[in-house]
């Protein structure tokens, strides 16, 4: 089969629309992913104040492990987001995967801590305003990284739809709680582990329902 | 004879900077080059409807081609994701028809369809899930003829096939 002239009438009516293009730049994802955790970031900050024993040393080792995993995973799932917003084919990054399950230790800790050791944490219960607090606002604050993921994956043109709508709420999930975890002064893995990690599989599920029908092309 | 893939490569990155002449030659080598690749994937008569939605997708989508990337695996990648919609669309359009009960009127058109779509993957599939498929979307029986010569009931067949073209398109998505 050659050119029918139904495509050959279709191959002269795009090239009579060509353009110059600028380029998709996976870069300029991750840039636009990073401003909108700053901005979330700036806007928890605004809303909550910002807690200031992060820089005066008060915070504990648990604080830097949560936040520093959160980061990582927000990493890992923002790189191969951006890499999966160009079309190709081959093998796809598992570092996210990893990292989700370096995360998971956590909850796994901060349940182990609440059932052996309940009377040293007092902000474990499913009733307290606190907790609830930090689980609502991460997720206020994984919108607006959503947000800006689902942008650029409209500008650019996956192929692997389900697999960004899950990176989507990985990134999301993570970097919000992380923005929020600036404004927060509990820094017991027992709050830590569940009420800033559950973000995370809550926003992915969510992502994994909303994300796809508006990155379809 | 076919474009080499650094001739491909050099028409799209001169395309990306607005050529209309290397987007004419490009274009058309593409079409050449898709037609080659759904040659094996789907009927005939279905070839050129996706040939040219991809060459649709490739001028929409330019930009996201990186020129220090090889072309080819590029227009694949959309060419697999195009064919991935196409059977979608297909198992929606048989699994409506399935729960409307009216499978048994299919026209021929439609089981070729099937079958040169769903034949290659029924490997993949239980025995039972296959043998529903097979017996209405390609032999063309009713969900009642088929459930007498399977032994199957005939909410077991309906489920069978809904599960199993469900699956099979699932496959198709996940794969390479």
């Amino acid at each position: 089969m050659s050119d029918t002239p139904a495509r050959a009438a279709l191959i002269a009516s795009l090239v009579d629309n060509t353009a110059p293009v600028r380029r998709v730049h996976p870069a300029e994802g991750a840039a636009l992913i990073a401003l909108a955790t700053l901005a979330a970031a700036l806007g928890m900050i605004a809303l909550f104040d910002f807690w200031r024993g992060i820089i005066s040393g008060e915070a504990s080792p648990f604080f830097w492990i949560t936040n520093g995993l959160l980061l990582l995973l927000g990493a890992a799932s923002t790189a191969a987001l951006v890499a999966g917003a160009l079309p190709r084919v081959g093998a796809r990054p598992n570092a996210p995967a990893w990292t989700l399950a370096m995360l998971g230790v956590l909850p796994l800790a901060a349940l182990i801590q609440i059932a052996k050791a309940p009377d040293i944490h007092v902000h474990t219960g499913l009733a307290d305003p606190h907790s609830w607090h930090c689980l609502w606002s991460a997720l206020g604050a994984a919108v607006v990284v959503g947000a800006a993921a689902v942008l650029f994956l409209r500008h650019g043109a996956p192929v692997a739809i389900s697999r960004q709508a899950w990176l989507t709420g990985l990134a999301a999930g993570s970097l919000g709680s992380l923005a929020f975890g600036m404004t927060c002064p509990l820094d017991g893995i027992a709050h830590l582990g569940i009420w800033h990690v559950a973000p995370v599989p809550l926003a992915a599920l969510a992502a994994r329902l909303i994300v796809p029908p508006l990155i379809r092309w | 004879m076919l474009a080499d893939e650094p001739t491909l490569a050099r028409l799209m990155h001169a395309m990306q900077q607005g050529d209309k002449a290397a987007a004419n030659v490009l274009l058309s080598e593409s079409g050449l080059w898709l037609e080659r690749y759904f040659r094996r994937r789907v009927p005939p008569h279905h070839i050129d409807d996706l040939v040219q939605e991809v060459l649709i997708a490739l001028h929409a989508k330019r930009a996201t081609w990186d020129p220090s990337r090889p072309f080819l695996p590029w227009l694949a990648a959309i060419a697999r994701y195009r064919w991935v919609d196409h059977l979608r669309r297909s198992y929606r359009q048989q699994a409506g028809e399935l729960f409307d009960d009216s499978a048994s009127t299919d026209s021929e058109e439609d089981v070729v369809l099937a079958r040169v779509s769903l034949d290659r993957l029924f490997a993949h599939l239980p025995a039972r899930q296959a043998e529903a498929i097979e017996l209405v979307k390609i032999g063309g029986l009713s969900i009642e003829e088929a459930s007498r010569a399977s032994g199957q009931s005939e909410s077991l067949i309906k489920v069978n096939i809904h599960r199993g073209l469900k699956k099979l398109a699932a496959l198709v998505e996940k794969a390479e």
